[in-house]
């Protein structure tokens, strides 16, 4: 058995409308995806994420180029895709009319199951997702959040081994968010793979194993986090907290021309670009000048890496 | 199974709304009554057929009218299914494009059998309609063939139209050109050339001629075959292209 679950080769996709000039959503676009793990796939809005996981949940034909999700091509063999696929799409989909209930219910039964195991299923799911009081309720009168909790609780009803989720925490609350996310570890620990699309980099940050950022439908960067985070080398956040900021502070910090930088109450907070030990020096002289209380310095985060490379377009 | 599924799904949402079920079981007959009943009063109309009144007449024309109907509003349904998204989802569902329509046709292909079974039934001990009851199978089948063609014509025309109210207006058209030039109110030898012409090209005449012949027994034997055959040969075509329109959709 193939270690890999999704891969993708030199994918394009052109849409065409009447009378309007092609657009090229994705660009010779080639990836995989291991076996087990959770995928992010990033990119700023019109990147081309979406219209990849079209193509990869055979909702969009490619214009050219192969997508294979567990050794199935989804062109010649969608069905068998699809049968191997749970997917969160991006708009919120519910069956308005049915109960909480009858949604899960109906979403299984389309994969084959049915019958008391499956109901006692849907129980714990709704347990989990918060949805055991509105079970009986029809998604039509819940609210947008809730309905799309009903969304996402539909693809712990099924085992397939692949999960899309474009945007999944949409409209989520962060305790709910949370504890979705614990979930998609712990399935993805078990072998599910997971590939989502997200806004929100903090959710990717704690998510994923593998991430693509995309932009103009081509790659601008891959790796882990860890690797992305090289791809910004030598950008710093400095937070200074002093018990009172001295009245010098804006003349030292000048001395090192820092990217930004900002002072409120008795906090001093500095972007640098700059090699670590210029970092340092600053630090240190201004340690002289007053009382510090606390020092907090960071080294980028993907959303700095996501600004960064996604303004800059490079590839690696 | 996965037609059973997008059968039950259907069944489900029908069964939100009890009166919608009443009215696609009865409806027929109440336009029987109504309209065959009071055509037949104010205006005296026969057909000119010795032992056939206008109800027994009209009879065939309620029932290809009710399967057009059930066929115009499960399309409609196409509409619905994307305001809640839930039609791209299933997109995404382990099921070909085909078993997705032939699926959504199902649930109202029964309801259309219970309807004319109810329909020809109560014209029999209500109206005294003499039914011819070795044609049973062929009105059966007829229905089922009838309900199905109907729909995917309809569901070509909801897959490619975004706009529900550019829908309405094409299925508004359809109900006046299809059913006012056919078989369905009146016998096509009085007419004018040019509209039985055009009548004998309409298929809801070939679908109309054959429930007539399967509830009351008139027409040549031989038009209807060839009827039955056209009818069945542009139900194929409808799914070939809806399937195809259902595919280019994501």
């Amino acid at each position: 058995m193939s270690d890999v679950a999704i891969r993708v080769d030199h994918l394009c996709k052109v849409y065409r409308g009447k009378g309007t000039a092609a657009i090229r959503a994705v660009d010779d676009l080639s990836f995989s995806v291991k076996r087990g793990s959770i995928f992010g796939l990033l990119g700023p809005n019109g990147a081309g994420k979406t219209t990849t996981l079209r193509v990869l949940t055979t909702r969009a034909r490619p214009t050219s180029g192969t997508a294979h999700v567990l050794g199935h091509d989804v062109v010649r063999a969608p069905l068998e895709v699809r049968k191997r696929i749970g997917v969160v799409i991006q708009e919120q989909a519910a069956e308005l009319l049915l109960s909480v209930r009858d949604n899960l219910l109906t979403y299984a039964r389309f994969h084959a199951s049915s019958g008391p195991a499956v109901r006692a299923r849907a129980d714990d799911v709704m347990e989990q997702f918060g949805l055991a009081d509105s079970a009986d309720r029809k998604v039509q009168d819940l609210s947008g959040g809730i309905r799309r909790r009903v969304q996402v609780a539909k693809m712990f009803m099924v085992d397939v081994p692949v999960i899309f989720l474009d945007e999944f925490s949409t409209g989520m609350d962060p305790i709910l968010k949370r504890a979705v996310m614990a979930l998609l570890r712990t399935q993805a620990a078990e072998g599910r793979t997971i590939v989502l699309t997200t806004q929100i980099l903090t959710e990717a940050e704690e998510l994923c194993d593998d991430i693509l950022i995309i932009n103009n439908g081509r790659q601008v960067a891959r790796g882990d986090l860890h690797a992305l985070k090289m791809l910004t080398d030598r950008l710093y956040d400095v937070s200074l907290t002093f018990e009172r900021v001295p009245d010098d502070v804006m003349t030292v910090i000048e001395g090192y021309r820092p990217a930004r930088v900002s002072v409120a109450h008795n906090t001093v907070q500095l972007r640098m670009k700059d090699e670590e030990s210029r970092v340092l020096a600053l630090v240190s002289a201004l340690a002289t000048r007053g009382h510090l209380l606390r020092i907090e310095i960071n080294g980028a985060s993907l959303e700095d890496v996501f600004v960064e490379i996604t303004g800059k377009g490079a590839t690696t | 199974m996965t037609l059973t599924a997008v059968l039950i799904r259907e069944g489900k949402i029908r069964a939100t709304n009890s009166t919608f079920i009443f009215w696609d079981l009865l409806y027929p007959l109440g336009y029987l009554l109504v309209f065959g009943l009071g055509m037949t009063a104010s205006m005296g109309f026969t057909v000119g057929l010795p032992g056939v009144d206008y109800n027994a007449f009209f009879l065939a024309g309620v029932l290809g009218m009710a399967s057009f109907g059930i066929a115009s509003n499960t399309s409609w349904s196409f509409f619905l299914d994307r305001d809640n998204g839930i039609f791209y989802e299933m997109l995404t569902y382990p099921l070909s494009r085909s078993q997705y329509l032939l699926g959504k046709v199902l649930f109202n292909v029964l309801v259309a059998l219970v309807q004319a079974l109810i329909t020809v039934g109560l014209s029999a001990a209500l109206l005294d309609v003499s039914i011819r009851p070795e044609g049973i199978p062929l009105l059966l089948v007829a229905t089922v063939v009838g309900t199905a063609g109907w729909f995917f014509f309809y569901a070509i025309f909801a897959l490619w139209i975004r706009r529900n109210d550019a829908f309405n207006t094409i299925t508004s058209v359809f109900y006046f050109v299809l059913l006012f030039a056919s078989s369905m109110f009146y016998p096509l030898e009085p007419l004018p050339a040019a509209i039985r012409i055009a009548a004998r090209a309409n298929p809801i005449t070939w679908h109309v001629d054959v429930l007539r012949y399967a509830t009351i027994g008139i027409g040549d034997a031989r038009l209807i075959v060839w009827e039955s055959i056209a009818f069945m040969a542009f139900t194929l075509a409808a799914f070939l292209v809806a399937v195809r329109s259902l595919e280019r959709e994501g």
